[in-house]
């Protein structure tokens, strides 16, 4: 069985092979590694600490409970984690249980939570970050609005278009256009 | 694949990549995608800007208590004894079903596997089968912390299932169990609630042969005719 300081030099995908035989060392570190992104995006997603906690941990025990699921050559770990805690927050999301609590919930939780900047790693997170923001606000508004309506508001197409009062047809093709544009600028930053 | 079928579902590429579909779209493009080559190009030019989304957000810090109680819970499962510890030849057949189900959606992203996965109620086990007498499954369930399995006899005449860590459905409401065949609920003819251990048990007098799952509810006292939320929980009969 391999030492813990050993589990820490292995990549992601080496890692979940440990977390598919059952290893709860393997468990812990992968969530060392990717709790944080899950619990931003949950909370960005959710605005609310308690439902983002919830949200969070439900993902991770999914994984750990059908953890054969994961298989490598269809993506990143990171991608994967962070897709299915995308999944649970739109599901938060449409019961309509946390839009009431966001509107309810106090603000000032980016003070009490922000990660601090201790390794590098962090860093260039959050320099990726701030490339992935700028991306998305260089898009048109209209373009923005319906992608953050839809992955981070967890709104169906359907909604949107209600909400906007603009066409199904509409919102789809500006989701499209603003995807586009982000794939261009991403690719357009690599060095 | 026609090109009028193409072009029915090409402008749903960027909505299924952020989500955006409705649950009937959902199945429909999905199907749609495992045999459009067109649409599985658009989506892996696309998913690139889809798949960054998360990384834009204010980067948070975890609360500590959220580890520890996520790793008390992983730490019981992985007990030798515990379910998960005995079923790893049954977890390969589980794995041996996806390839089987899935083999046209090889090209698609694990994101889309998991669309499927997870708006379709899996992640279910298959416990054991003790010796052709009952059947015992795991349920898959949303709430951190609860568990259920549900046993069924071997002519699938009723079934029992039993949950533990599950909190209160909430004042005035009950849990309600459903029989699931194909994408339509019926009620299983049971109510439970939870003790202050969030242990429950219900029978389910309804004979299984046709069911594909069963799921659970959170209802008004007395019970619905129809689910009014998604499940808390399924289990997979399929």
């Amino acid at each position: 069985m391999p030492r813990t300081k050993d589990l820490q030099r292995l990549a992601d995908e080496e890692l979940m092979q440990l977390v598919q035989d059952g290893d709860p060392r393997a468990f812990e570190l992968l969530y060392d590694r990717h709790g944080d992104a899950a619990f931003s995006l949950a909370y960005r997603m959710v605005g609310d600490r308690v439902a983002a906690e919830d949200i969070t941990q439900e993902a991770f025990l999914s994984i750990w409970r059908s953890r054969e699921r994961y298989q490598r050559d269809r993506g990143s770990v990171r991608t994967w984690v962070l897709g299915i805690v995308h999944h649970r927050g739109i599901d938060a999301l449409r019961r309509n249980f946390v839009h009431q609590r966001r509107r309810a919930s106090a603000e000032g939780i980016e003070e009490r939570y922000e990660a601090p900047e201790r390794t590098d790693a962090e860093a260039l997170r959050r320099a990726d970050a701030t490339t992935v923001h700028a991306a998305l606000e260089m898009l048109p508004d209209d373009q923005s609005r319906v992608i953050e309506l839809a992955y981070f508001g967890g709104f169906t197409h359907v909604q949107i278009a209600e909400m906007l009062a603009m066409p199904v047809g509409t919102v789809k093709g500006r989701m499209r256009l603003g995807l586009e544009k982000m794939r261009r600028e991403l690719a357009g930053g690599v060095a | 694949m026609t090109m009028d079928q193409h072009e029915r579902y090409e402008e749903n590429v960027a909505a299924y990549l952020l989500g955006a579909l409705t649950e009937e779209e959902l199945t429909e493009f999905e199907a749609h995608l495992a045999g459009c080559e067109l649409c599985r190009l658009d989506y892996q030019r696309l998913r690139v800007a889809a798949e960054a989304l998360p990384r834009a957000v204010e980067p948070l810090e975890a609360p500590d208590s959220l580890r520890s109680s996520l790793m008390a819970t992983v730490r019981a499962e992985a007990r030798p004894g515990s379910v998960s510890e005995r079923t790893p030849s049954l977890l390969q057949r589980f794995r041996d079903r996806l390839g089987d189900i899935s083999p046209a959606l090889a090209a698609v992203s694990a994101a889309a596997v998991l669309a499927v996965g997870v708006l379709a109620g899996w992640g279910i086990s298959e416990l054991a089968n003790n010796g052709g007498v009952e059947k015992t499954y795991a349920a898959s369930t949303r709430v951190p912390g609860g568990s259920a399995t549900l046993t069924v006899p071997e002519d699938r005449r009723g079934a029992s299932l039993t949950v533990h860590g599950m909190p209160s459905p909430g004042a005035g409401r009950v849990y309600e169990v459903w029989l699931r065949r194909g994408s339509t609920y019926v009620p299983a003819g049971s109510l439970f609630d939870v003790g202050g251990n969030g242990t429950g048990s219900a029978a389910i007098p309804r004979d299984l042969h046709g069911v594909d799952g069963v799921a659970v509810t959170r209802e008004p006292r007395g019970g619905t005719k129809q689910p009014t939320e998604k499940p808390v929980m399924t289990v997979d009969l399929s």
